[in-house]
């Protein structure tokens, strides 16, 4: 049975007796205080000190005499300006606005048909989930494989065309980005799939029982009584892939590097290559912190609505 | 609930279908690391779905042993990367784990650091990237780089949140007249906690392990950045298994995917009554 319980991130309800416990309690939760501390507090006040400067690892100097480099806010107002970065950024969107939404069609279409037992249900199941399992950087090189113009994708193509097709797919500024997105819908539709079915279960029968007598319609029951009460699941659903892609990164590497040029550049991509090819490391500081302070600012938000959603 | 057959025919189509589609990628896999060089080389350009005369040979090749249709020889075999994936990810869980555990259960029995769920939720938002600069200068200050345990550690902080709302929820489901009893009994908080709790959360511990060891073994970014030669892991070696010399060695690429995919199906699936749970972080349980 599933219970879908309510995220609850602050509020606890200590044990009766707590106060006993409370040094205890203390020394246990300080190890993963100090990791979050060490991973949170140090790097940013690392961050935004060096991307106040010019600083970069082939300057010869040490990170801490990076003030003699002094710049000022000039690494922010270049990333005010900096084309690559608005469009990797804008391509990073696209890439969300495409793929979320056809993964939750198609996770909420495969979890309806999931939703009541049928012979062979388990297996079936089990199989669905093996792509989200596959290490992102294999299924990268996976499609890579499938993408060459030789390969199983224009194969299948060609069945259907009479001259055989051969699309150079990653080398094809336009295409390249639809490989990458196919890649991304096959490996997390069943991300998708498993969290909407966990949801699915959990909404109680007695009142679908109670419409079915009333003879509503299926269509009827499952919008206004199955997916409402789904809410708060789709919402997490929906939140996890769209923060998941944000950080698009392994796969689309492996098969496209980024390219063509900048054709399949996302955000990630975009901060790795200035930190590992260009060396610029106070300007990248200085987007990743900016986009650490919009995220937070945004999060903040997102999980005070939810709360406060739940407690009504 | 009984439904019109047209309906089962559909559904089991449908299914099907899907199923097929999902696996195709895999499978094809799976042929390319079987079949000779002749079937997977660019120059034997004509496609086959199924290796027509399957061999081992990709896999001993990316184990050292020169091929007779192959002339190159590896510089570097899989074994060395293989064993730093299985480490770090192996050294990374016990770090997540450890402190995970030992903090959801201070936040479910005594109410203290309350402000970690938050923060490690957010913690699990931000992209590696955007913290990679600091742990790069870091690390390379501390030595770290290209070392196991500077791969660990990271591994064992970005799992951290899996670990710890995996361990909080169990504990939260856990009764407590057990611990109560103990307690009655006169043993400490501390001897309740690893006497008791600990034992009987043993499937538990080993579900969210399993979770966590796959997150780790998965990563490729973080590994990318952080390693260099001696502790490149596998997803990092198979890149060097492409060079302007020998062009791709698909055959050899995908024995070692093969190698790297097997084991975290295997687990996931192992675990996957809980994969919802550590998924949307205890929001949802099965």
């Amino acid at each position: 049975m599933t219970n879908a319980s309510t995220m609850e991130p602050v509020a606890e309800r200590p044990a009766a007796s707590a106060s006993t416990g409370a040094g205890l309690g203390l020394w246990l939760t300080l190890p993963a205080q100090l990791l979050v501390l060490f991973i949170a507090l140090f790097p940013i006040l690392m961050q935004v000190y060096i991307s106040l400067t010019d600083w970069s690892p082939l300057d010869g100097i040490p990170w801490w005499r990076a003030h003699e480099l002094w710049i000022g806010l000039l690494n922010y107002t270049d990333l005010m300006a900096d084309s690559r970065f608005w469009g990797a950024l804008w391509r990073t969107m696209f890439v969300m606005a495409v793929c979320v939404p056809v993964q939750f069609l198609l996770g909420l279409g495969l979890a309806v048909l999931f939703v009541d037992d049928f012979h062979g249900k388990r297996v079936l199941y089990s199989t669905l989930l093996v792509p989200m399992m596959v290490v992102p950087a294999v299924a990268g090189y996976m499609f890579f494989m499938l993408f060459q113009s030789g390969g199983p994708v224009n194969d299948l193509l060609s069945l259907f065309t009479s001259d055989p097709v051969r699309i150079a797919w990653l080398s094809d500024p336009d295409l390249a980005l639809i490989a990458v997105m196919v890649a991304d819908i096959w490996q997390w539709t069943p991300l998708m799939f498993l969290i909407l079915l966990a949801g699915m279960i959990s909404v109680p029968q007695d009142q679908q029982m109670a419409a079915i007598l009333l003879g509503a319609s299926w269509w009827r029951r499952f919008f206004t009584i199955v997916l409402p009460r789904m809410k708060s699941i789709i919402i997490i659903a929906l939140a996890i892939r769209v923060i998941e892609i944000f950080k698009i990164f392994d796969t689309l590497f492996i098969m496209t590097g980024g390219g063509p040029g900048v054709a399949t550049e996302t955000i990630s991509v975009y901060i790795y290559k200035v930190t590992q090819q260009e060396l610029i490391w106070s300007y990248v500081a200085a987007i990743a912190l900016a986009i650490l302070i919009v995220l937070s600012v945004v999060s903040v938000f997102a999980i005070k609505r939810m709360q406060r959603g739940q407690g009504t | 609930m009984q439904r019109a057959i047209p309906f089962e025919i559909f559904r089991y189509a449908v299914i099907l279908g899907i199923v097929a589609i999902s696996l195709v990628p895999t499978l094809w896999m799976v042929s390319m690391a079987f079949k000779p060089i002749a079937e997977w080389s660019a120059a034997g350009a004509d496609l086959t779905w199924w290796p027509r005369n399957p061999t081992l040979d990709n896999f001993r090749f990316i184990f050292g042993q020169s091929s007779t249709d192959l002339i190159v020889a590896l510089e570097r075999t899989a074994g060395r990367p293989i064993l730093a994936s299985l480490l770090t990810a192996t050294f990374g869980t016990l770090i997540a784990m450890t402190a995970g555990t030992a903090a959801a259960y201070g936040l479910s029995r005594f109410g203290q650091g309350g402000n970690l769920p938050l923060a490690l939720i957010q913690l699990r938002l931000f992209p590696p990237m955007a913290v990679m600069i600091p742990v790069m200068i870091m690390w390379s200050f501390l030595g770290l780089i290209d070392n196991w345990f500077g791969l660990s550690l990271i591994y064992g902080i970005v799992t951290l949140p899996f670990a710890f709302w995996l361990m909080k929820t169990f504990f939260d489901d856990m009764p407590r007249e057990i611990e109560d009893a103990a307690l009655v009994e006169g043993c400490t908080r501390w001897r309740v906690f690893v006497r008791v709790t600990l034992p009987m959360m043993r499937p538990a511990l080993a579900s969210s392990a399993l979770f966590v060891f796959i997150l780790n073994w998965s990563d490729y970014l973080i590994a990318l950045l952080l390693t260099t030669r001696d502790w490149a892991t596998i997803p990092v070696y198979m890149a060097s298994l492409s060079s302007s010399m020998t062009g791709q060695l698909y055959g050899a690429k995908a024995a070692l995917g093969v190698i790297a995919a097997v084991p975290p199906i295997i687990m996931g699936i192992a675990i996957q009554k809980h994969l919802v749970r550590g998924l949307t972080f205890g929001a949802l349980k099965e």
